[in-house]
């Protein structure tokens, strides 16, 4: 991998809305080094949350070549989910806890498919993103930040290489926000994890290791 | 945590769909029971009655047999009688052991009670081996012998006196049948030519109960009695049988062909149900998918949800139908012309199974094309879905 998590050759994504093609990543070259912090920045329709995705294994690139972890993802018959389950965490603006469940149960919830116990691990990680004392608690009793840290100690329960947040402070306030985005900083020093964050938001890029600046789906920084 | 806790979980968020749903299958259910059950309930409690006649052959007079037949298993009035002079005849036939003649009539109180009479001679003991008398057999044509739960209700017992209400007679009680548990228990009886004479039916019977020499040659026994005499109906108790069971078989094709519509309405409200759900969530579930949930792992979450639903449908019919099941009883005995004593409806545990396998199926039938639809999610287009 030579250091490389995540690396990007002439990458393209299409798709089709109705009758129009839309092109939201055109040809773009990267790589990701493990550790790293990387930002993803631009406008709204940049592409960012289209790389986010491409980089994260829930898509395949149109065009060009992807190497993820040292898997060629382009390659026909590889399984994205099996990887994307051994590999990568997600965090979404939109949280999507379930509301049922507890903030353990929620962080619990990939148990049912790698069949393992994660119970511990799950107790870990919320006295990690400081909620130990929310455990028991349903989305629904809990602040926008709060929900926020379940979903990253979600993301990260199955010791995943790579986490990919997509916009993940983008419906906090900004004191909440800082605390999320220090959260995924120490995440990312401590654990030494490879941190991908896609955000709209320019004021952030300073913080970031290394950015990526899209401009309708090119890079222009 | 499993997939069947996540399911009720899910169950639970939208509350009030899923309990009209599993109500919805519940009933349907609950309906399926009570059919199964009445129909087993009403074919081994005829047996049983027909069974206590101790006959294997009855003689009625002409007009509806059936009808006659239910009036000589349940007791009444009925306005056809038979000349008792053929009672003679029909114990002559050679194949015939024994033959009681029996005359009924039946009034009802000014305070409600039907009173049912049977008149019946020494004969009639023949076919009630099984009869225990507390007190002695009539020991005068003033007597009369009461069944038990009429003993009961009227807090008689040998010795006491009674009156026939609208009718001018002093009897003595002079025994109590013991329970037997079959219609005789409701029954009054005197003897033959008392009640005859009471009731202005001189030389007239209802009905001739025949036990048969030998029960295997019961058919040419019924032919050798219908060539001889033209005046009567005679018919053996396994015709009575089998032509109710079969008339009871039909009705219970149109009814299950009904419920049966009913729970396929029932699996389309489940259907429906769970199909809403996976759109409702379709973001959740690429959720799912993102963190790492395989098409197999969602399509099982949504089995289970669905199987869950189903299966709770089934319970609570089930249920239903055995909380309900005297007051369906009572609903339905009140629409029959003719049903046996005894419970109709009871709690069999294959009836149980039955209907719970059957709710599960249908969940699983159900549950596919939603935990298909489901499964075949792609996270990114569902993430951003609105």
């Amino acid at each position: 991998m030579n250091g490389a998590i995540v690396e990007a050759e002439k990458l393209v994504r299409r798709y089709q809305r109705g009758t129009e093609t839309i092109c939201a990543v055109r040809g773009i070259d990267f790589s990701i080094a493990v550790g790293d912090f990387l930002g993803v920045t631009g406008k709204a329709g940049a592409g960012k949350t289209t790389l986010l995705n491409l980089i994260g294994l829930m898509d395949k690139p149109t065009e060009g070549k992807l190497t993820v972890l040292g898997h060629d993802v382009t390659r026909r018959g590889i399984s994205l989910d099996r990887l994307r389950r051994e590999n990568v965490g997600f965090v979404f603006q939109d949280f999507y806890l379930i509301a049922t469940l507890t903030a353990l149960e929620n962080v619990m919830l990939p148990s049912l498919w790698t069949g393992h116990n994660l119970e511990p691990k799950a107790k870990v990680l919320l006295d990690r993103v400081g909620l130990s004392h929310r455990v028991t608690h349903r989305p629904s009793e809990l602040s926008g930040g709060e929900m926020q840290r379940v979903a990253v100690a979600r993301a990260l329960v199955n010791s995943p290489k790579l986490l990919c947040a997509d916009e993940p402070t983008g419906n906090l306030d900004t004191k909440t926000r800082d605390s999320i985005f220090n959260l995924l900083q120490e995440l990312n020093r401590t654990e030494k994890l490879t941190v991908v964050v896609a955000t709209h938001d320019l004021s952030l890029e300073p913080r970031f290791q290394r950015v990526i600046r899209l401009e309708d789906g090119n890079v222009c920084r | 945590m499993i997939w069947f806790v996540l399911g009720f979980k899910n169950m639970i968020r939208r509350r009030t769909r899923s309990i009209l749903t599993v109500l919805g299958l519940a009933i349907a259910i609950a309906v399926l029971y009570s059919l199964f059950e009445f129909q087993q309930g009403y074919q081994t409690h005829l047996k049983d009655e027909l069974g206590a006649m101790g006959a294997q052959v009855m003689v009625v007079p002409k007009g509806c047999p059936y009808e006659a037949a239910t009036i000589a298993l349940h007791g009444g009035k009925w306005p056809r009688y038979m000349d008792e002079g053929l009672l003679e005849k029909v114990k002559a036939n050679p194949g015939v052991a024994e033959a009681a003649g029996v005359i009924m009539d039946a009034i009802t109180t000014t305070g409600g009670r039907n009173m049912i009479f049977l008149g019946i001679d020494q004969d009639y003991m023949k076919l009630r081996p099984a009869w225990k008398i507390t007190g002695e057999w009539f020991n005068s044509d003033s007597t009369v012998i009461l069944g038990s739960t009429v003993a009961q209700e009227l807090g008689l017992k040998p010795g006491s006196e009674f009156s026939i209400p609208g009718k001018e007679n002093h009897l003595v009680v002079s025994g109590v049948v013991n329970r037997t548990n079959t219609q005789d228990d409701g029954f009054i009886f005197l003897p033959r030519q008392t009640l005859q004479g009471l009731f202005d039916l001189k030389d007239k019977l209802v009905v001739i109960l025949i036990k048969a020499k030998q029960i295997d040659q019961t058919d040419d026994l019924v032919a050798s009695l219908r060539a001889s005499e033209v005046d009567m109906n005679v018919f053996p108790l396994s015709e009575l049988l089998s032509t109710i069971s079969q008339l009871m078989a039909s009705t219970r094709v149109f009814v299950s062909a009904i419920v049966i519509i009913a729970i396929l309405i029932g699996g389309m409200g489940v259907l429906n149900t769970v199909l809403m759900a996976v759109f409702e969530r379709t973001r959740e579930i690429g959720m799912m998918k993102a963190m790492g949930a395989s098409a197999s792992d969602v399509f099982k979450l949504v089995w289970a949800e669905t199987i869950l639903t189903t299966l709770a449908g089934g319970v609570v019919g089930v249920v239903i139908a055995v909380a309900s099941s005297r007051l369906v009883e009572a609903v339905i005995r009140s629409m029959i012309p003719f049903a046996p004593k005894g419970s109709l409806i009871g709690i069999s545990p294959l009836t149980l199974v039955g209907c719970t396998v059957l709710s599960l199926l249908l969940g699983l039938v159900a549950g596919f094309y939603p935990a298909l639809r489901a499964s075949s999610v792609k996270p990114v287009e569902a993430i951003k879905t609105e």
